[in-house]
């Protein structure tokens, strides 16, 4: 039998031209938290964050709670983004709350392409996905 | 409002009846389809059997996922381990793709290990007692200590336990 599981979902919606809204779950046997955060398009900017701790192992970890607010003006363009917010995410509040964000920021790239081909299939249903994301470039 | 993107991701720990443990990683988004399977030996941790299997969109450079994935076989989950696979894995580009999978895998089994401690925590009477096994569960995993807010200097789990 299965003795560990862990499952993520993050979805993305763009709420505006400037702004994608991530969703992001974590469930497992021992966890169970969501994060959710606005970035900006152009830089990759985290305009703003929440989360909720919904299953946990002791009665510190809803401490890490307002430890998210560090993310906000952090950018998931810089290098080291990731390695940033586990340090200050992770080790100074909640290491899952960080690994929920840093799989939010990698799906940012995967969420802007996805919405870039799905509007240019609309547009052109016998478009060559491949090359079209082969020469996909982020908007600056 | 209709999401633009959505990723599922799961990774599972299996005990095998030969007593290694089967570890099975999948994703899947709008994207890129992706599926890696380690078999580790126990008690070593060792890492003796590792594939992979990319699909959809498959990111330059990992066409041949499998045979990248031949270099972590033989590595041990222990101190270091995130060095020594993005060292093995690292190269052609969205190589970050395998190692992070590898290590998300490893993550799993050490958590596969830390569950009975916490279901035997849980199981006792008060608070003090499980506040207790708490400290007793950092004294004797020193990785934990300031690893997060709960085995910070000032929680009051580390209270006393100068570590």
């Amino acid at each position: 039998m299965i003795s560990f599981n862990r499952s993520q979902l993050i979805g993305a919606e763009f709420i505006d031209d400037e702004t994608v809204r991530f969703n992001g779950n974590q469930i497992d046997h021992i966890y169970n938290m969501e994060i959710n955060m606005d970035v900006r398009i152009a830089d990759g900017v985290i305009l703003k964050i929440e989360g909720e701790m919904k299953r946990y192992t002791n009665f510190v970890c809803p401490r890490a709670v307002p430890v998210l607010q560090t993310a906000v003006g952090m950018s998931l363009r810089q290098e080291g983004w990731d390695k940033a917010i586990m340090k200050e995410i992770g080790r100074k509040g909640c290491e899952h709350f960080a690994e929920i964000v840093i799989e939010c920021g990698r799906c940012f790239d995967q969420a802007l392409k996805s919405r870039d081909l799905y509007l240019a299939t609309c547009h052109n249903p016998g478009l060559d996905q491949e090359a079209f994301l082969e020469s996909w470039q982020p908007q600056s | 409002m209709v999401v633009k993107f959505l990723r599922n991701k799961v990774v599972e720990v299996e005990p095998r009846k030969d007593g290694t443990l089967g570890v099975s990683w999948r994703l899947t988004d709008d994207l890129l389809k992706a599926e890696v399977n380690l078999v580790v030996q126990l008690p070593a941790m060792e890492i003796i059997e590792a594939t992979a299997d990319l699909g959809r969109f498959v990111p330059k450079g990992l066409e041949d996922a499998s045979e990248i994935m031949e270099d972590v076989e033989g590595v041990t989950i222990g101190a270091g381990l995130r060095k020594i696979v993005r060292g093995l894995l690292g190269g052609p580009e969205g190589s970050s793709l395998l190692s992070e999978a590898v290590l998300e895998c490893c993550n799993a089994v050490i958590l596969h290990f830390t569950r009975p401690g916490l279901e035997i925590g849980e199981a006792l009477e008060n608070d003090e007692e499980r506040l207790e096994a708490v400290r007793a569960m950092v004294k004797s995993s020193p990785r934990l200590v300031r690893s997060c807010i709960s085995f910070q200097d000032d929680s009051p789990i580390m209270k006393g336990l100068n570590l």
